[in-house]
């Protein structure tokens, strides 16, 4: 009996049952990105681009650690960009470099390495 | 706030803030796939728009209809995604609906504990609590002290059930009509349930007007 | 206009379903949900895994396994969920509530596994 099985068979994403504090009470507007997010989680769905299914396997593939510190949206995001790689839709490097020329559009400095 | 999706230059999301590393990546995976033509700027902004009109109002407004017409309520129950496909509401995400009906002896509430699973046709989008960790944790666990934060307190005699989404079945609770409505209009009983009564965390009610809100 | 009879099972009693089309369980039956740890994917809860619960209904139509549909199967393997209510009492030692308090869950056909007598 190994000390992290406990790791593998739960679902990082699951916590039917866990210890919890109190309810939290907080909802919030959601920002326009966030809505165009959700907007393409159902867009790539209906499409079956990324289904709904793959999109909630994605996000917990993310891990305990990413999953505790990203935000709901922030968690689709990123879980797409990983499934979209894995079917070969898109490269890393095509979403890296499509990042940097959003941002230089805003006005931001690039900070991506290219180490 | 005006939705900004074009094909070649979409603009970033506020006028006076820089986005942030997340709304650049959601950018950019969208162009990237306008691009690639897997998915159109007409999809999104179409989507954006199906969203956006879906509110708790319908939800309160088959409540509503429930309580007044046996009928209906009876077609609820048996079947609820079709019995609100007679208001016109679509069930754009291919999922069915059970409507859950509280009565004196059985109070429910909804929960998904492993992600976010929630009636979105027909209230809308999910409060950040509904997908938090204490309540996706405790509702299954320990419904009662839940509901007694929401300021809920459920009678021993009463049973508490509690229903987890895992598929593609969604719910929707539908509570109780309150005490002293006999002669209220369709229009005054839809706009006694709150969006939280249909989750189930708490009771329609008649507010108490002891001071016009600001 | 004629009243026609409605048509009966019985009126073709050689029909043979397919694998899945039939649901294995009905209502009332007595079940106990698997013990067994998936890796990656699934959308059994730990909480539930090994306890016993009564078929509360059989969900239609058939539908993909969501553990396989999770890795992007969108075809086939279709098998019935079945709404599963198991007393909370059953899921908790030490559950401080009413004993008639109880979940309502929908559980894929091959999670379950029939209790006799």
């Amino acid at each position: 009996m190994t000390q992290t099985e406990h790791l593998i068979k739960h679902l990082p994403t699951e916590l039917g049952g866990l210890d919890a504090g109190p309810l939290v009470r907080v909802e919030h507007d959601l920002e326009p990105w966030e809505k165009r997010c959700h907007a393409l989680a159902d867009v790539l769905d209906f499409h079956k681009i990324i289904s709904t299914e793959e999109k909630r396997r994605g996000v917990s593939a993310l891990g305990s650690e990413i999953v505790g510190s990203l935000t709901y949206y922030e968690r689709w995001i990123v879980a797409f960009a990983n499934i979209l790689f894995q079917k070969g839709i898109l490269t890393p490097e095509e979403l890296a470099v499509k990042m940097d020329e959003v941002m230089a559009r805003s006005g931001e400095e690039t900070t991506s390495c290219t180490i | 706030m005006n939705q900004q999706i074009h094909d070649h230059t979409p603009a970033p999301d506020s006028n006076h803030a820089a986005p942030g590393y997340y709304e650049v990546m959601e950018t950019a995976v969208r162009e990237l796939l306008f691009e690639r033509k897997l998915i159109t700027p007409g999809e999104i902004r179409r989507q954006i728009e199906v969203l956006d009109s879906r509110t708790p109002a319908l939800g309160a407004k088959v409540v509503a209809r429930a309580w007044v017409d046996p009928e209906f309520k009876a077609r609820l129950l048996a079947n609820g995604r079709k019995a609100c496909e007679e208001f016109g509401i679509s069930f754009y995400d291919e999922t069915d609906l059970i409507v859950l009906e509280n009565t004196d002896e059985v109070h429910n509430l909804i929960v998904c504990t492993l992600c976010s699973c929630y009636p979105r046709p027909v209230l809308g989008l999910p409060p950040d609590w509904y997908k938090l960790k204490p309540y996706r944790a405790r509702a299954v666990k320990e419904p009662r002290s839940l509901l007694a934060e929401f300021g809920t307190v459920i009678p021993e005699d009463v049973e508490v059930r509690v229903s987890d989404s895992t598929a593609t079945v969604r719910y929707l609770v539908l509570p109780q009509r309150p005490a002293s409505t006999e002669n209220y209009s369709e229009e005054q009983l839809a706009a006694l349930v709150t969006r939280d009564a249909m989750i189930g965390v708490v009771k329609a009610e008649i507010p108490e007007t002891k001071e016009m809100p600001q | 206009m004629a009243q026609r009879a409605q048509p009966m099972a019985r009126d073709f009693p050689d029909i043979v379903k397919a694998d899945g089309e039939q649901p294995i369980f009905a209502p009332d039956d007595q079940v106990r949900i698997s013990m067994r740890f998936p890796i990656g994917h699934f959308r059994v809860p730990n909480y539930i895994r090994g306890k016993k619960g009564i078929v509360e209904a059989v969900i239609e139509p058939t539908i993909i396994n969501n553990e396989e549909e999770g890795f992007g199967r969108n075809a086939g393997n279709k098998r019935h969920y079945y709404r599963i209510a198991i007393p909370l009492t059953e899921l908790w030692p030490n559950y401080a509530g009413s004993s008639n308090d109880g979940l309502r869950i929908e559980v894929f056909e091959t999670w379950l596994e029939r209790i006799r007598g």
